[in-house]
């Protein structure tokens, strides 16, 4: 599929900004399923430094720093994307018993594989506790393939908590999901997180978009969309494989993929530290277009 | 080796009364200075032929004369822990610790290839990670501590090291072998201290000292300099390097202004700095001045919100990104503190082999990491034998030995859920040196901290260290807090050295700055808030001597005690009901008075006051002269430090004291101080704070009196020290106009309203502008306003005081308010203009979890 994704931020002061520096995490990455054309960056005001890197996991780092004072930021990334449904696992693909993966994780001199060892680590907004592995431990049985335990895992999610866009924010803690039982996205993905690193399992944060479908016989709403998140487990020496525990499947051709990490910390898509400003208000919004 | 005998027929005195015949040599483990019980070793024989020389109790008046030549410096180590922040004490034992030449070579070449290992290992986890993909490190001891910090993976520009600065803590065991107890590759901390500890025992004992056969360090913190101006990109002629320090609530500070001092450095904390068009700049009050090399001792992840830690307020937004580009340089570079981690001591053998090439020279404490199976049961099977560390930035340990069995269990239960986060280490007993207790020698455990900076292509390490008495479970920042005492190591050299300080050096061209533009605006900020501190002690100190004074007189003949009401007024005290029995209304008034000197919870209270002094001082420190610094020192022992039981008459006393030790502070200030545009703010913040309080003080005893007329006149005269000038004046009784000449119009006396304004608008107009627009700014235009308005007065309207006229007093008051009214505006308008800065940078997003 071949999308143009625009994403727009902005941010209005109620005083002046004398100086911002900034990150965003929002040129998508390239990866064997999916090519990106260049990106078509318009920031405003014109950042007086910009500068784009490769990060620690290989997402693409744009740096930015405003040097006159204004009220309003506004940050537009347009890029054309094309996923191709080459991604290496899917709902029929095998795997090996989970409890061999783990092992296998653990005793492999694989430089793959060891590396992969960071993933199955507490990470900022994901840390140990019991409660997430006895919630997981229903779909890991013993000798269970790996894939259909984190499937199974998937769908538990998707049927037994509720999306709630007002219940949670950044904040909140990730056993507080667990007991109430509803969040977003985010959530859901650092709780799949949660439960797989439970289990000593090497699971990682994926932050991307998904092309929406509109209700039969409706045009498409321009904008509507939002950003999104999933997960994926590594599987050692085949890869990692990827779970939407908000829409109960394993991300294709609809799912874009931004950049990954341990967890949203890693990926956050814009981040700053401003001099001045006062309060201020955000607005986002985001276009995945189906191109032919 | 070769031992000596200590022969008792060498020494004059008896035995049993002799330093070194009394010194209990420990029965088992390693002594420093005796091999057996009376013998010493040989390089020990000179300093003890010196020490039995001198005697214990000429070196216990010594060791008395060096904690006080460090109170008077303020060589002071402050705990965090402490709720009033009162800074501890360094304590030094001055028997240095010897180690001969050869001995030190050993160890410095052990030392020096630590350093080597360790900027390898950092280039290779920032960068290819061949030693995590090798199987050499595990990946869980690396990336489940928070010392890794994946932002700085490759942000070090070629050719730049990872470890400039490297503090190795070390100790001797039973077998007299060294040991590496931990490492320190933030910021490590003990130079400074160490370099101080030197003078100050040369000051204190040129005996031992002056000639003796031991390697100086001078030259080693030149390399320091050199080193860290050779960092710079820009300007290799003269490059800006800055110390970057957390501030006066550092439990160093101390250090951190006496190493900028020495090395010539600008102190300056995170809000100092700023980053513009990807360069770091210092904001000073004469603008934006590049800066260069950053040597910091912010710890890590607290050195840039944008990419670390985003609720830090120490750190400057951006830096990361300035190191990146290569037009910065930082000692060490971040993301550093991942080498501190104690469970890569286990991996070290195997890494220096496979890194450099070579055989691990220097061990370190036996560790075993429990992530690896095999050394959790060896740890969990030998408990009682070893010592249990997180492997965390300040982490917990524990005693194995110990341990109840309820603790015991727990700890098990711990290491099992995340074994990869703690190490087992054995507990071998530390060496044991003499230390000076009571004028007698006695052996405690000592651990030393060794210096390493990098040079040219290698590293070079200082000859000698900080030795200090420690168990060796507590960290050295934990034993400073809780109060250790520290010793001078000493590195033998075979013949005598020259001294030489570098303060007594230039380095290359100088140029020749004296307007001191370059001044950062908070140093600025918090000297202007010096002088209003310091002025503002001095009035309340002031008003209350005067007031304990009448509380005095009025308890003895029970008459006038009416000025005593005006004065509870000025000093903001209600006045007790007349009702109460004279008694009771002493007791009352004297506990309200002594409140004002005590309690520090009351904002205007001595206390109080004095801490926002100390407050401001500290972080101008390197401002101060070393004079001022003791004054304000001695200043906060009498303030802090009250007798106990303090009663009026000791009170008034007190005071007395008080006034003329900030006199002499602000006097010094003014003698030694150049008279540049930071003493400028010093000044404009004292004389804007008297004239304010001179302004009130008319106020109170011409306006708002409740009981007006002479008694009350006097006080004022006597409260501004002017009773004298007054009477020599005019040599009459007090007049009212007369008054008013001597304190309001008089442009000649420094306790006259005209004399401050004339100052002020004199110092105003001196200050540094960053534009140069041709008309008055805001701080001119206001000090102008106030000085016109005085001296466009109508004397005449005022002459008629005397006479009860209520248009001479209306007249007077709509003049006091002219005055007042574009001063309270003043600070403000100087705020803005100059110390701007004060804004501080937040995140767009809050990122906590």
């Amino acid at each position: 599929m071949k999308y143009t994704i625009t994403h727009r931020t902005l941010y209005h002061y109620s005083s002046g900004v004398a100086l911002c520096h900034n990150e965003a995490r929002l040129l998508p990455r390239q990866t064997l399923w999916q090519r990106c054309q260049p990106s078509r960056v318009a920031i405003k005001p014109r950042p007086a430094l910009s500068a784009e890197r490769e990060d620690f996991f290989g997402n693409r780092v744009l740096y930015f720093a405003i040097q006159d004072i204004h009220q309003r930021l506004e940050v537009k990334i347009v890029t054309d994307v094309e996923v191709l449904d080459t991604r290496p696992f899917n709902e029929t693909s095998s795997s090996p018993p989970w409890q061999q993966v783990r092992r296998t994780l653990r005793e492999d001199p694989d430089p793959e594989i060891i590396e992969a060892r960071l993933f199955e680590l507490d990470s900022r907004f994901v840390t140990l506790d019991p409660s997430f592995r006895e919630y997981a431990q229903p779909s890991f049985s013993p000798g269970r393939p790996l894939l259909e335990a984190v499937a199974d895992l998937n769908r538990r999610i998707f049927r037994e908590f509720t999306y709630d866009p007002h219940f949670t924010t950044v904040a909140t803690p990730l056993n507080e999901v667990l007991s109430q039982r509803r969040g977003v996205c985010q959530d859901f993905a650092h709780l799949a997180i949660a439960c797989l690193r439970g289990l000593g399992l090497a699971a990682r944060y994926v932050s991307g978009y998904l092309e929406t479908l509109p209700p039969p016989g409706r045009p498409r709403l321009i904008g509507a969309d939002a950003s999104h998140a999933w997960l994926a487990v590594y599987v050692p020496g085949a890869g990692w494989a990827e779970f939407d525990p908000t829409n109960d499947c394993m991300p294709q051709e609809r799912h874009v993929t931004l950049a990954w990490g341990r967890d949203y910390g890693d990926v956050a898509p814009l981040t700053g530290v401003m001099t001045g400003g006062g309060s201020h208000s955000l607005d986002v919004s985001v276009d995945v277009a189906p191109q032919p | 080796m070769i031992e000596a005998s200590v022969a008792y027929q060498d020494y004059s005195s008896p035995p049993g009364d002799t330093l070194l015949a009394d010194y209990p040599v420990p029965d088992s483990g390693y002594d420093e200075m005796c091999s057996a019980p009376g013998v010493l070793r040989p390089h020990w024989r000179d300093l003890a032929k010196t020490l039995e020389e001198i005697g214990g109790e000429e070196l216990e008046r010594r060791h008395n004369e060096v904690q006080r030549l460090l109170q008077a410096d303020g060589v002071t180590y402050n705990t965090y822990d402490d709720p009033h922040g009162s800074p501890r004490l360094w304590l030094v034992d001055n028997i240095p610790l010897l180690m001969t030449g050869d001995e030190w070579s050993t160890l410095a070449a052990g030392l020096e290839q630590r350093s080597r290992l360790l900027n390898a290992l950092l280039a290779d986890l920032y960068g290819p990670r061949l030693t995590i993909r090798q199987g050499w490190l595990p990946p869980e001891l690396v990336f489940a501590h928070p010392g890794f910090l994946p932002p700085c993976h490759g942000s070090l520009p070629e050719g730049r090291r990872w470890l400039i600065f490297h503090g190795v803590d070390l100790a001797r065991g039973p077998d007299g072998a060294f040991r590496v107890h931990g490492d320190r590759t933030q910021s490590p901390s003990g130079a400074g201290y160490t370099l101080e500890n030197r003078i100050l025992l040369a000051r204190a004992l040129p005996m031992i000292y002056r000639d003796a056969p031991l390697r100086r360090l001078a030259s080693f913190l030149e390399t320091e300099r050199a080193t860290l101006a050779g960092l710079a990109r820009h300007n290799p002629e003269s490059p800006h390097v800055v110390l970057l320090t957390p501030g006066p609530n550092s439990p160093v500070y101390f250090e951190h202004a006496y190493l900028a001092n020495y090395l010539s450095l600008s102190l300056v904390e995170g809000e100092d700095l700023v980053v513009r068009d990807g360069r770091v700049w210092l904001k000073t009050l004469g603008g934006l001045r590049p800066v260069d090399v950053i040597l910091r001792r912010v710890a890590d992840d607290f050195c840039d919100p944008l990419e670390l830690r985003g609720d830090s307020l120490l750190g400057v937004p951006g830096l990361l990104q300035a190191v990146r580009g290569g037009h910065v340089a930082l000692a060490n570079a971040l993301g550093s503190g991942i080498v501190e981690n104690p469970g890569l001591v286990v991996f070290l053998p195997l890494l220096c082999r496979q890194l450099l090439g070579e055989a691990l020279k220097l061990p370190s404490l036996p560790t075993w990491w429990c992530g690896d199976s095999s050394q959790q049961s060896h740890v969990l099977n030998h408990l009682d034998r070893l010592v249990v560390r997180s492997i965390l930035p300040n982490g917990p340990c524990w005693e194995g030995a110990r341990l109840d069995r309820a603790t015991r269990a727990q700890l098990i239960e711990r290491i099992q859920a995340a074994p990869h986060l703690f190490v087992g280490q054995e507990s071998l007993p530390l060496s044991t040196a003499p230390v000076l207790e009571e004028g007698r020698l006695v052996p405690r455990p000592v651990m030393l901290r060794g210096f390493v900076v990098a040079e040219d292509d290698g590293y070079r390490v200082m000859p000698g260290g900080l030795a200090r008495v420690s168990s060796g479970l507590d960290t050295l920042q934990a034993a400073l807090q809780k109060g250790g005492i520290s010793k001078d190591w000493w590195v033998l050299a075979p013949t005598p050295q020259r001294h030489v300080s570098l303060l007594r050096q230039a380095y290359g061209p100088i140029v020749v700055t004296r307007d001191g533009s370059d001044l950062p605006s908070r140093v600025a900020d918090n000297l202007f808030w010096l002088g209003r501190y310091g002025e503002r002690l001095d009035s309340t100190a002031r008003l209350l001597r005067e007031a304990f004074g009448r509380l005095l007189e009025w308890e003895q003949d029970n008459t006038d005690e009416r000025c005593l009401d005006d004065l509870l007024d000025a000093l903001e005290i209600p006045v007790p009901p007349v009702a109460e029995s004279p008694r009771a209304r002493f007791f009352t008034l004297r506990q309200q008075l002594l409140n004002l000197i005590l309690d520090s919870e009351h904002p205007g209270s001595m206390q109080a006051l004095f801490a926002g002094m100390l407050r401001t001082g500290r972080a101008v420190r390197n401002h101060l002269g070393d004079d001022s610094w003791r004054l304000l020192n001695r200043l906060q022992h009498s303030i802090q430090e009250p007798p106990s039981g303090l009663g009026a008459r000791q009170a008034r006393e007190l005071l007395e004291e008080e006034l003329m030790l900030m006199a002499a502070f602000c006097g010094l200030n003014n003698e030694t101080m150049p008279h540049h545009q930071g003493w400028l703010f010093f000044d404009i913040g004292r004389y804007l704070e008297r004239v304010l309080r001179t302004l009130e003080l008319f106020n109170l005893a011409f306006i708002t009196a409740r009981n007006p007329g002479l008694p009350l006149w006097e006080v004022v005269l006597t409260i501004t020290d002017n009773l004298t000038a007054y009477r020599r004046r005019y040599r009459s009784a007090l007049h009212p106009t007369a008054i008013i000449d001597l304190l309001l119009f008089d442009t000649d006396n420094p306790r006259a309203v005209g004399y401050q304004l004339r100052r002020l608008q004199r110092n105003i107009g001196r200050l540094h502008r960053p534009d140069s627009s041709p008309y008055r700014n805001a701080e001119e235009r206001l000090i102008l306003e106030a000085f016109t308005t005085l001296q466009l007065a109508d004397i005449e309207a005022l002459s008629t005081l005397t006479h009860d006229s209520t248009s001479s007093s209306a007249e007077l008051t709509r003049l006091l308010e002219a005055i007042h009214k574009p001063l309270r505006g003043l600070s403000d308008a100087l705020t803005h203009s100059h110390f701007s800065h004060a804004e501080v940078p937040r995140q767009l997003i809050i990122m906590q979890p």
